[in-house]
């Protein structure tokens, strides 16, 4: 699967790379926009809630954990989770946390 | 008849040494564990010495699989972990020796709440900053929760459960069989032996993981002991301070650590050509029921839970060669220790020497009996009695052979392992030549 082009080119890619290279001890050139947290990664769900306050700081404000998972119904419902949650789906929140915050 | 418990291996991580062979000579050469506290600034404290594990010598990390869940543990539970890999090492315990479901784990644990310096900072700070401009003590709770829950990564809350550490010693070692954590402090890591013995022996086990961890250094637990009145106050002499059944002891010494045996059915053992150290032989346990902190004067609970034990191996107090202390070094364990050996022993009976291992590696509270009963294993098998450190002169009230300051080569095959805890309760294990 290619990676969506908006996620390439957003700036929150490195530093959510950056995050999930911490959060789950990889070695950050191991996490790519297309690398599946869970199944290629090793995340389990108490590294989402590492991840998601490590985000935000990026983002700038607070964010209930209940809103990752909304998220992760309504853009993957349906889909097997542990393969269709990736880099690029957590940067996809970020920016869309992050545009809720500037309004 | 009952099947014999046998222990098979045994991990250590303390203030003396990590692993048996540097616990063991460490106990042999009555090496101090204590100094100046260097884990946060104890400016200003009245009790600035500790027994600490080194950390240059202690990476947590590399005893756990995957590497990230370190972040998931407390102190104490990565010494746990530790200690337990290394028994299993010990034990020569392969994977598929037994069957999952029949490995147990019993584990003394303490620390409740986030104990751990870092989270304590982070709610030290939240309170702080939200208690800033309020004119009176009491706390604004709504700025607090906001402060707190800007600071604090939701995963560090795991960390202060106190049943979490015999998770994650499960998880490391794939044990599915019973999981338990007992609390009860100062004696947590005798019964967490003792209880383990009894899974084995009620048929709900072949094998368990049984021992203590405990990590309270930091500014919580030593100021809270400190005010308690329990601590020595020895800080220009550290290595010193530690002074069990000596005239001049002022206190306990706390210390931190873990130790983990490998408990295992006998038949289970022979099935593998398993090398054994020792037999778990007996177990006691009684409660003083009489106040929150003094023992019984007379310490009857105490004498029965020596008994109690001593019935349980089908031994009796002629029989015992050696006892290794509780012996805290505070002024009325010691003496009450003393009285309740001498009324088990009875009149015109010798007590046998009893040493304090505390004196080296100081009050390892939920880890104490555990890392206790390993420095009574290593000394059986290693043919001497640990030393009781520190000892300028004997308290003659005390009036036992307490194996003054250098270890005596000895050989025993039949000891007792006490453990006497704030609150009252009172363990005991009889640990036997196999």
């Amino acid at each position: 699967m290619s990676p969506d082009p908006q996620v390439v080119a957003s700036e929150l890619l490195d530093p959510v790379r950056g995050i999930i290279s911490e959060v789950l001890l990889v070695p950050r050139d191991m996490v790519s926009a297309e690398s599946s947290l869970m199944d290629e990664l090793g995340a389990e769900s108490i590294d989402f809630l590492d991840m998601i306050f490590r985000i935000e700081d990026i983002v700038g404000r607070r964010i209930p954990v209940s809103r990752w998972y909304e998220f992760v119904e309504e853009r993957l419902h349906g889909a097997n989770l542990a393969q269709a949650i990736t880099t690029a789906v957590m940067v996809e929140f970020a920016e869309r946390e992050r545009a809720l915050a500037s309004r | 008849m009952r099947e014999r418990v046998a222990i098979t291996g045994i991990g250590v991580v303390s203030p003396i040494g990590i692993g048996r062979a540097e616990y063991t000579d460490g106990l042999r050469a009555g090496r101090s564990g204590t100094a100046h506290i260097t884990a946060f600034d104890c400016d200003g404290f009245d009790t600035r010495i500790a027994a600490e594990v080194d950390d240059r010598r202690f990476d947590a990390g590399a005893w756990v699989e995957p590497r990230k869940m370190v972040k998931h543990m407390s102190r104490s539970a990565a010494f746990a972990v530790a200690a337990a890999a290394m028994a299993r090492r010990d034990a020569g315990l392969g994977s598929e020796d037994v069957d999952p479901y029949r490995i147990a784990v019993s584990l003394g644990a303490g620390g409740m709440g986030p104990v751990d310096l870092d989270l304590l900072s982070g709610q030290a700070t939240a309170a702080i900053r939200s208690a800033r401009g309020q004119a009176s003590d009491e706390l604004d709770v709504p700025a607090f929760a906001r402060e707190f829950r800007a600071r604090t990564n939701p995963i560090s809350m795991l960390r202060g459960l106190p049943n979490l550490a015999a998770a994650h010693l499960a998880i490391q070692q794939g044990a599915r069989g019973p999981n338990n954590t007992i609390t009860t402090a100062c004696s947590a890591g005798t019964q967490a032996i003792g209880e383990g013995m009894r899974a084995i022996q009620r048929g709900d086990a072949d094998v368990v993981f049984a021992g203590g961890t405990d990590a309270m250094i930091n500014p919580v637990g030593v100021l809270g002991f400190s005010m308690l009145g329990t601590l020595s106050r020895r800080n220009d002499d550290p290595a010193r301070a530690s002074r069990p059944f000596d005239c001049d002891r002022d206190g306990f010494v706390i210390g931190e650590g873990a130790a983990v045996v490998v408990l295992e059915r006998e038949s289970v053992a022979a099935a593998r050509g398993a090398r054994v150290l020792a037999e778990l032989a007996g177990y006691g346990c009684t409660c003083d029921a009489w106040r929150i902190t003094d023992e019984r004067p007379d310490a009857e609970a105490a004498v029965h839970a020596m008994r109690r034990c001593l019935d349980d191996a089908g031994a009796s107090t002629s029989d015992v060669d050696y006892i290794n202390a509780h012996g805290t070094g505070t002024r009325m364990n010691d003496l009450t220790e003393s009285r309740a050996v001498h009324a088990l022993f009875g009149p015109g009976s010798a007590v046998p020497p009893m040493s304090s291992t505390k004196s080296m590696i100081g009050h390892l509270l939920a880890a104490a009996g555990a890392a206790e009963a390993a420095a009574t294993v290593f000394a059986m098998d290693a043919g001497f009695l640990p030393p009781t450190i520190n000892v300028d002169s004997p308290d003659p009230e005390c009036d036992i052979d307490c194996v003054p300051n250098v270890a005596r080569v000895a050989r025993v095959d039949a000891a007792l392992s006490n453990s006497f805890g704030f609150g009252g309760q009172n363990a005991c294990l009889l640990i036997r030549r196999w």
